[in-house]
């Protein structure tokens, strides 16, 4: 025990206080030893009682925290970094544009198939549409 | 190393999937029984000189060994009383703080202030065992109280060193395994605690 404590009076200390220890282990009374008693038996069958359970359920919480923390980091970083939201700034131009070609496609004339029928159709018109714009206005 | 370490693994272990065989576990169970009936009294004894309230040291003794038995009881005996006296000592931090705690808000609320000290109980249970005439078990009373109170004013460390090494009879590997600490520092706490104990209490005791 004291191994590293050679000075005589030291280990009479030692030797004095440990045996007060065990005095007073041994006047302990009925009623904590009774205590002490009922709690291991309390403790010895819920260790047998977590043992019988399947070991998905024995799983700690923090397991499922865990989980639940990916899911929404995950959630938080596709939400900011995803391909429609570049360095997680909309502007609102952007935001108005995408809103009026999605109003254009849905309120289309029903009768001539979807958008894509249309523009179709009128492939020409646009090409001269196009062309028009970008040349110089003539004097 | 920090004094508030805590067990890195107590609550995050939990059994293997493959179920033992019920002879083993049996086996096991009262393997563990006997361990515990062995050091319930002395771990009862070392969370009272810590925390000096009893109510707080059975609790303390109470968790230590659910913790025990609930996820260490699979390891090998020769492990569990390193590991038990570390969650225990870990239990005994936690009720300091909860006591810490405790202490702050009670200074705001109304009502009488907690006194461990004069709490009414059954005179039958604080009967102890006969054995040591009277006036020597007095003596020696007083002379453990006074140990006692010098534990309590030593640094946490120092306390858990010596009452590790001095009360449970570990050896330095042990120790050190139960205080998550070097053999180093287990030398220099149980040194120190030894000295200023001695210091404290030479004189009179």
């Amino acid at each position: 025990m004291s191994e590293d404590t050679v000075d005589p009076a030291m280990s009479r200390f030692e030797e004095r206080s440990r045996e007060l220890f065990q005095n007073s282990v041994a006047g302990l009374d009925m009623g904590t030893r009774s205590r002490l008693t009922q709690a291991r038996h309390a403790a010895l069958a819920a260790a047998a009682s977590a043992r019988r359970r399947p070991w998905l359920l024995r799983m700690p919480v923090w397991a499922s925290a865990a989980g639940v923390t990916c899911a929404a980091v995950l959630g938080v970083a596709l939400w900011f970094g995803g391909p429609l939201s570049p360095h997680g700034q909309i502007s609102a131009a952007d935001a108005q544009s995408k809103f009026e070609d999605l109003d254009i496609i849905a309120a289309s004339d029903e009768s001539s198939g979807d958008a894509m029928d249309m523009l179709q159709d009128d492939l020409d018109f646009y090409a001269w549409a196009d062309k028009t714009a970008g040349s110089e206005p003539t004097a | 190393m920090s004094g508030f370490d805590t067990l890195p693994s107590a609550w995050m272990v939990w059994d293997d999937p493959a179920p033992a065989p019920r002879g083993a576990v049996l086996e096991q169970t009262r393997e563990l029984d006997k361990f515990l009936s062995e050091i319930e009294r002395r771990a009862f004894r070392m969370a009272q000189v810590a925390l000096r309230d009893p109510d707080d040291a059975m609790d303390a003794v109470q968790d230590a060994m659910l913790k025990l038995a609930r996820n260490y009881g699979a390891r090998p005996s020769a492990e569990w009383r390193p590991l038990f006296y570390r969650i225990l000592e870990n239990a005994i931090r936690d009720q300091q703080r909860r006591r810490s705690v405790r202490k702050r808000f009670m200074v705001w609320l109304p009502g009488p202030k907690e006194d461990p000290d004069n709490e009414a109980q059954d005179p039958i249970d604080s009967v102890a065992d006969g054995g040591t005439p009277v006036p020597e078990r007095l003596m020696q009373d007083e002379a453990m109280q006074k140990l006692e109170s010098s534990l309590r004013q030593l640094p946490a460390r120092q306390r858990e060193a010596f009452t590790l090494r001095n009360f449970e009879g570990l050896d330095v590997a042990q120790t050190a395994s139960a205080m998550g600490c070097s053999e180093g520092s287990v030398k220099t706490h149980y040194s120190r605690a030894v000295h200023t104990l001695r210091e404290q209490l030479g004189e009179v005791w």
